[in-house]
């Protein structure tokens, strides 16, 4: 057996994995018959019993949810520890790119996520509406979760399976690293042409969710978090790690940089998602909770706080700029 | 703050009714406290290792011939010392040595007291030692596992090596070896290198292996090839593919116990699943009169997941907290044997306390979700019971 | 108030529907107080389950101040009953691990959001019923009358506009039943409607202003 395969956090990560897909899978049948046979205005008893059924639907995803959003920080605490194992990596970037597979695993969590977030959200406005309005959108979002769960775990297998403990990978200080004349930022910018598109697109999204243009909200949020990803990596982690060649997304997740990195990602893409959820509901379904605009508001500024806070403080302490 | 009306009730229901989950609580608790044992002595080892392989040499440069480590002649530290990048090449002679009843062994480690010493706790060690003493005769210093040993076998003073040669060489025991590399020490022997080349067999010009060190980490791939290539019979050990051995080794042991924890955990999910349905069928009248009452579905989910979620919380932080107790306060009994196997001359090692985040948050994702996941299904099943079952 | 048109209600057991309850049309006005009566198996438990939103039927309309709950979903019935509908049971239906003061506050829950408000209501609720006095007893250890007592407390604590009673005077004695009586005049007169499912002769003629509806083989005569 692989020595990736023995390690403890491996286990016990996979392992949960699988009992979230069985319990996927348990809720996928009533979920088909619920596409198939969905009457409300029936009385018949299987009508009612579909009622009942989709409580348990209802209950598997909302599980299925807090325990994937914690298994996605212990994943990436996971592959931090395993750089240990693979020989040139010194953080999770190294380890994740080890193989084709780790990129689009990573992205997969958050896609489902993301989609999970968006059918809660219906959910719970299902209840609150006197005929379950959405039903059959709900069962065809569950029927598209379970699609991407299934291609998240073949990804897991590949990737956890196809990590070679003796070839050495590259680690961030190259994977991000500014080779000889390439630029590495998104649309050709430059350093200081990005940071300003960053606070731009920030307060332009702040704007458009309070003032609930929806369309404005969703393309901002997009560009925001495009902008947002290439900003941390190479402008902001340099002030988290205060050495101007430290590009890397992974590393601030350590010890060393207090964890801010799970703060810094989750309440960018935590704010980004919200504001999205909160685009697409109104949009498609004509749904407009505050709420979601206010905790979005809220994070993505967290998020934009920190960031400038790093920057900030170290101005501070040393007068000048990185 | 205003109190939740649904908090008080869950409180409430919970402790009236707690007999209903005694039995699933305290085989959790157990069934917790197994597992973080284990997953505690493996990540204090790991620990300690990890600290005594940081404080060691770079790289380990052995000779091997028909696969098997032998003596290496003195010259090739001049060598080693000629490829760039190398620095500070240091000798050992190292060797087990076997007692009368030839079924017990002591490490014997020669070191050079008058030179730089290539590991950071032998060099604080022989700080220690008043050396002009120390070499004026045959003297020792040895392990605390090997003082008691030679203790009970009546060499209080010092002790009769029997040479290769069939000589009997008598050194006296000078110290004893502090207990802070207790792990690594505890079956060792000190003494100058002379001496151990004597006890051990090895000719005056011969020295088991060598280390050395190379400061510059990037350069540790293309000199560890180099050094390959300098003889045939040369073999390189990095103090990182050590460091990965002993990880393998300790996660492939607590890794067996994981499994067997999980096909118990397998068995206990289908127990669960058994005794929830059934604690929950005898509280049917019980859930269909909160339903007449006005309970929807969802209350009732959230009432009852709390109580699960309850058990698991109140198991874990007890399984967690005794297994702490078990292994640092109390050196764990039986299972550290396991652990270390029987090869130690003595196993009573002080374990030093580290609570690895990595260690307590898997025992709680896995014992969260295994829990959890079992009882949806019943908990799900009660929870849409028909009000009128309480009219019947 | 309680508007019910075309009421069945079958089982379907085997190759036979069984029809507990066949075209009922029933119309009950605001505080006004039904007593339904019919021999035992007659359905005025299924129909008063059907009110209270506590069954579904299997076809027609019932309308409760004008919104119809037969179709519900599960939050808003589960609502109607804890703020709509207060009921008796036939067997008291109390929970033994619990005290009285507990068992009387169980509808609260899921409603209030408040532990003053509900305590405020408890209090006065046991006052309404006059079992203050056994707040705190365990109640598997109270007489049948008391326990009566606490059921009427319970039913009433969410103050509904609905009260509805199932046998309730099943398993009392003559005194402790016509006590109960007394309690139903009260509620009555506090302006609720009260449905008694009944077969007790003792409601035939009710010291206030009563309708007595029977019920045979399922279908109202
Ligand atoms: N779940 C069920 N399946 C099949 N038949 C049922 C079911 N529930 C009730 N019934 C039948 O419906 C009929 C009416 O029952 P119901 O409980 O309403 O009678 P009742 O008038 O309340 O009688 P009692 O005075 O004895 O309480 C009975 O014949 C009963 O057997
Ligand atoms: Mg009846």
């Amino acid at each position: 057996m692989s020595e990736i395969l023995l390690n403890n956090q491996v286990i016990v990560y996979l392992v949960s994995e699988s009992i979230l897909f069985v319990l996927m899978l348990i809720a996928l049948l009533p979920t088909i018959k619920i596409v198939i046979k969905w009457k409300f205005y029936s009385f018949s008893q299987e009508q009612f019993a579909l009622e009942k059924r989709a409580y348990l639907v209802a209950t598997i995803v909302d599980f299925i949810f807090v325990v994937k959003f914690f298994l996605l920080i212990y994943f990436v605490f996971t592959i931090d520890a395993l750089s240990i194992l693979v020989p040139g990596a010194m953080c999770a970037a190294g380890v994740v790119s080890a193989n084709d597979y780790g990129m689009p695993l990573l992205f997969f969590k958050l896609l489902i996520l993301f989609v999970m977030l968006l059918w809660m959200t219906l959910h719970r406005y299902d209840l609150e509406a006197k005929e379950y309005p959405f039903m059959r959108y709900k069962s065809w979002l569950f029927i598209a979760i379970f699609v991407l769960v299934v291609v998240e775990m073949l990804l897991e297998i590949g990737y956890f399976t196809h990590i070679d403990t003796r070839r050495v990978v590259s680690c961030c200080s190259a994977l991000f690293g500014q080779l000889e004349g390439a630029n590495p930022l998104p649309f050709g910018l430059d350093m200081l042409k990005m940071i300003i598109r960053f606070y731009l697109l920030y307060f332009v999204n702040i704007v458009a969710l309070i003032a609930r243009y929806r369309a404005l909200t969703m393309t901002s949020s997009i560009l925001f978090l495009i902008i947002s990803y290439y900003s941390v990596v190479y402008f902001f982690g340099t002030y988290v790690y205060e050495l101007p060649t430290h590009k890397c997304p992974f590393c601030m997740m350590q010890k060393e940089y207090y964890f801010i990195g799970y703060l810094v990602w989750g309440s960018l893409f935590g704010g980004v998602s919200i504001s999205l959820v909160w685009a697409i509901m109104g949009s498609l379904f004509g749904i407009d909770k505050s709420i979601y605009r206010n905790i979005s508001v809220l994070f993505i500024s967290i998020f934009v706080l920190i960031c400038t806070s790093y920057v900030v403080v170290y101005y501070f302490r040393n007068g000048v700029f990185l | 703050m205003r109190s939740s009306p649904f908090l008080y009730f869950f409180t409430l229901q919970f402790f009236r009714e707690y007999k209903n989950h005694l039995a699933t609580t305290v085989i959790s608790i157990a069934l917790i406290f197994l597992l973080s044992a284990v997953l505690f002595i493996s990540s204090s080892i790991k620990y300690s290792i990890d600290i005594s392989l940081g404080a060691q040499a770079d790289f380990v440069v052995e000779r091997v011939r028909g696969g098997k480590k032998v003596d290496l002649p003195i010259e090739w530290i001049d060598t080693l010392l000629e490829t760039r990048g190398v620095q500070k090449v240091t000798t050992r002679v190292h060797g087990r040595y076997f007692f009368e009843d030839k079924r017990e062994w002591a490490l014997i480690v020669g070191i050079d007291f008058m030179d730089e010493q290539s590991n950071r706790a032998l060099e604080k060690l022989v700080e220690s030692v008043d050396l002009e003493k120390f070499l004026f005769s045959s003297n020792m210093l040895v392990g605390d596992g090997v003082q008691r040993y030679l203790k009970e076998h009546f060499y209080p003073k010092g002790y009769n090596f029997l040479t290769p040669d069939g000589k009997y060489k008598k050194v006296s025991i000078f110290g004893t070896i502090p207990n802070s590399l207790n792990l690594m020490s505890n079956n060792m022997i000190i003494m100058p290198q002379e001496l151990a080349k004597e006890i051990l067999g090895i000719k005056k010009s011969m020295v088991t292996d060598l280390t050395l060190n190379v400061p510059n980490d990037n350069l540790w791939d293309s000199i560890s090839d180099k050094i390959a290539s300098l003889y045939y019979d040369i073999r390189v050990l990095t103090k990182r593919e050590m460091q990965k051995a002993y990880e393998n080794m300790y996660n492939y042991k607590s890794g067996v116990f994981l499994m067997l924890f999980l096909i118990t955990m397998a068995t206990f999910v289908l127990i669960l699943y058994q005794r929830y349905s059934m604690v929950f069928s005898s509280q049917r009248r019980n859930i269909g009169l909160l339903r007449a009452v006005g309970w929807s579905i969802r209350d009732i989910l959230k009432l009852k997941l709390y109580e699960s979620l309850m058990v698991v919380l109140v198991s874990y932080v007890i399984g967690v907290s005794l297994a702490y107790l078990y292994v640092f306060v109390f050196d764990s009994p039986v299972l550290i044997d396991m652990f270390l196997g029987g090869e130690n001359l003595d196993h009573k090692i002080k374990l030093i306390p580290v609570v690895d985040f990595g260690v307590l948050s898997s025992i709680f994702l896995i014992y969260t979700v295994a829990f959890i996941a079992s009882v949806l299904i019943p908990t799900w099943s009660i929870a849409v019971t028909d009000p009128k079952e309480a009219m019947l | 108030m309680i508007t019910i048109e075309a009421l069945q209600r079958y089982f379907d057991g085997g190759d036979e529907r069984f029809y507990a309850l066949k075209d009922i049309d029933l119309h009950i006005g605001r505080g006004e107080c039904v007593v339904l009566k019919g021999v035992s198996g007659s359905g005025k438990t299924t129909l008063l389950g059907i009110i209270g939103g506590l069954d579904k039927p299997s076809s027609g309309k019932v309308m409760v101040d004008g919104e119809p709950i037969s179709k519900l979903p599960d939050l808003h019935l589960s609502n109607f009953r804890a703020q709509k509908i207060g009921i008796i049971f036939q067997h008291y239906n109390l929970m033994d691990h619990l005290t009285s003061r507990e068992n009387i506050l169980v509808p609260l829950i899921p409603v209030a959001n408040d532990m003053h408000r509900v305590e405020e209501m408890t209090d006065a609720a046991m006052k309404l019923a006059s079992i203050s006095h056994k707040a705190d007893m365990q109640t598997s250890r109270l007489s049948g009358g008391e326990k009566q007592r606490v059921a009427i407390a319970r039913a009433v604590v969410s103050d509904p506009d609905i009260i509805l009673c199932d046998e309730p005077t099943a398993n009392l004695d003559r005194e402790n039943s016509l006590k109960f009586i007394e309690s139903i005049q009260m509620l009555h007169q506090l302006g609720k409607t009260v449905v008694i499912a009944t077969h007790d002769p003792l409601f035939d003629d009710l010291p206030f202003k009563s309708r007595v509806v029977h019920l045979e083989d399922g279908r109202l005569v």
